[in-house]
């Protein structure tokens, strides 16, 4: 019962320890070597899908400070990713709360909006109070191939969650 | 209509507001907070600088470690490839040796001729600076799509400063932009943010700016100019940051510049300390 017990605490802290290791490690997501322009933000769909389905096992605080790691590893002001990670948040939360059922076309349609919302925050800040210059294109391609990517990882989170989690859903 | 308007001020206050369980922070209350930090962070306040410096330098070495794992696999079947073709090696490496050799002879005439040719330049000689080069070793290296850096694990305890010029085997790579009492970081040439100014073979003066991508182009050439392949590209120094004539890249079929050294490739890299320091900056 007990090994059970912590076994079920270990694949609950799966996504969490995902999210803090992708922010602390040097593992990245940008694989400019495989095809030129393939960047993908894969921590907002770790958070989104989470937040949606089991937000209890993705908790704020935690998601606020592996935002500040990210800052501190990626040399940007701190602050800001968190602030992104908060509004992919507050969209799942309030998705959540206005939905019933959801399905993978719902989903990837908030996700989009949710997306939307905390890429415009995170640049605006960053060219408004930084001296940091991005180009927009790549910025494009980033968003584009997040959302392109979504569903199969929400395949993927899915199937986790079925085998290891389980859901509470009615 | 207004029980539609109650349904979503409803949603929308308990996202921002909601709490209990898991949650023991209100998305509003970390809102709030990330913006204070993203704040003192940006407008520098005097001791937000000490505080991130410490927070850099322990995060860093973190990451170092956590990334311990990703470095060792290709790492390890690097090494196991190394040891098959290590016949191979020896009797490609041999060869080699008889050509230096005869080669040898020729690099002391060469060593004097230079070192008389930059004396007429009035340019320093290079190996003079060797007792202000600083080794470092490569912490992170983690490809962003909009940001190229590396971070080192040398700091301002070995009196590395901002904006002094990092090499590797003596071509340049980038300079520093940040630096915590233990690391620095480092931004590469090929960063969207990168601009230095250069000289190409010829004596054609122009700006290297990074282009987001792994090759960076040459700006501000002089009108009508044509860039023709395999040009040598050099630190032209005046900017009085760089040395003069450390060498950077050459040019390629399409116009922009093939960097000597891999940026993704780096694991150690020399810092220059001579040029800042001189200047008392």
């Amino acid at each position: 019962m007990a090994k059970t017990s912590i076994l079920n605490k270990i694949y609950n802290s799966g996504p969490l320890i995902l999210l803090y290791y992708l922010c602390i490690s040097e593992v990245d997501t940008n694989l400019e070597n495989i095809f030129e322009i393939f960047t993908l933000n894969f921590q907002i769909i770790l958070i989104y899908f989470w937040v949606l389905k089991r937000p209890e096992i993705m908790a704020n605080g935690h998601i606020f400070l592996a935002g500040l790691i990210n800052d501190v590893v990626m040399g940007f002001p701190l602050g800001i990713s968190s602030l992104s990670y908060l509004i992919i948040i507050f969209v799942g939360t309030y998705v959540r709360n206005k939905s019933v059922n959801t399905t993978i076309a719902s989903d990837w349609f908030t996700f989009f909006m949710a997306m939307i919302f905390s890429n415009i925050l995170f640049f605006s800040l960053l060219n408004n109070f930084s001296d940091l210059s991005f180009t927009y294109s790549k910025i494009g391609y980033n968003m584009f191939f997040t959302l392109f990517m979504f569903p199969v990882f929400w395949f993927l989170f899915n199937i986790y969650l079925m085998t290891f989690v389980g859901t509470r859903d009615a | 209509m207004s029980v539609s308007r109650d349904d979503f001020s409803i949603a929308f206050r308990s996202a921002l507001l909601q709490r209990g369980g898991a949650q023991k922070f209100s998305v509003l209350s970390l809102i709030f907070l990330a913006l204070i930090i993203f704040f003192l962070d940006v407008y520098g306040v005097k001791f937000t600088k000490p505080v991130r410096g410490f927070i850099n330098d322990v995060v860093y070495r973190v990451t170092f470690l956590a990334s311990t794992p990703t470095r060792f696999f290709p790492q390890a079947s690097k090494d196991l490839s190394n040891y098959f073709n290590v016949i191979e090696e020896n009797k490609r490496l041999r060869a080699e040796i008889e050509k230096f050799k005869s080669l040898e002879l020729n690099v002391e005439f060469l060593q004097d001729e230079n070192k008389n040719l930059q004396k007429i330049l009035e340019t320093e000689y290079f190996n003079k600076n060797l007792s202000n080069i600083l080794l470092a070793k490569v912490l992170v290296d983690k490809n962003s799509p909009f940001l190229k850096s590396i971070v080192i694990n040398k700091g301002t305890r070995a009196g590395v400063l901002k904006g002094m010029p990092v090499t590797k085997d003596n071509y340049l790579i980038g300079r520093v932009v940040e630096t915590n009492y233990l690391s620095s970081r480092v931004l590469l040439l090929n960063d969207l943010n990168s601009r230095i100014p250069v000289t190409l073979d010829e004596g054609t003066q122009a700006i290297l700016s990074g282009s987001g991508t792994t090759n960076p182009i040459l700006e501000y050439l002089p009108e009508d100019y044509e860039i023709i392949e395999d040009l040598n590209i050099f630190a032209s120094g005046k900017d009085g940051i760089f040395t003069p004539g450390t060498p950077i890249g050459k040019t390629n079929d399409q116009g922009d510049i093939e960097l000597f050294v891999d940026p993704n490739q780096l694991s150690f890299v020399t810092v220059n300390l001579n040029l800042l320091k001189k200047e008392g900056l």
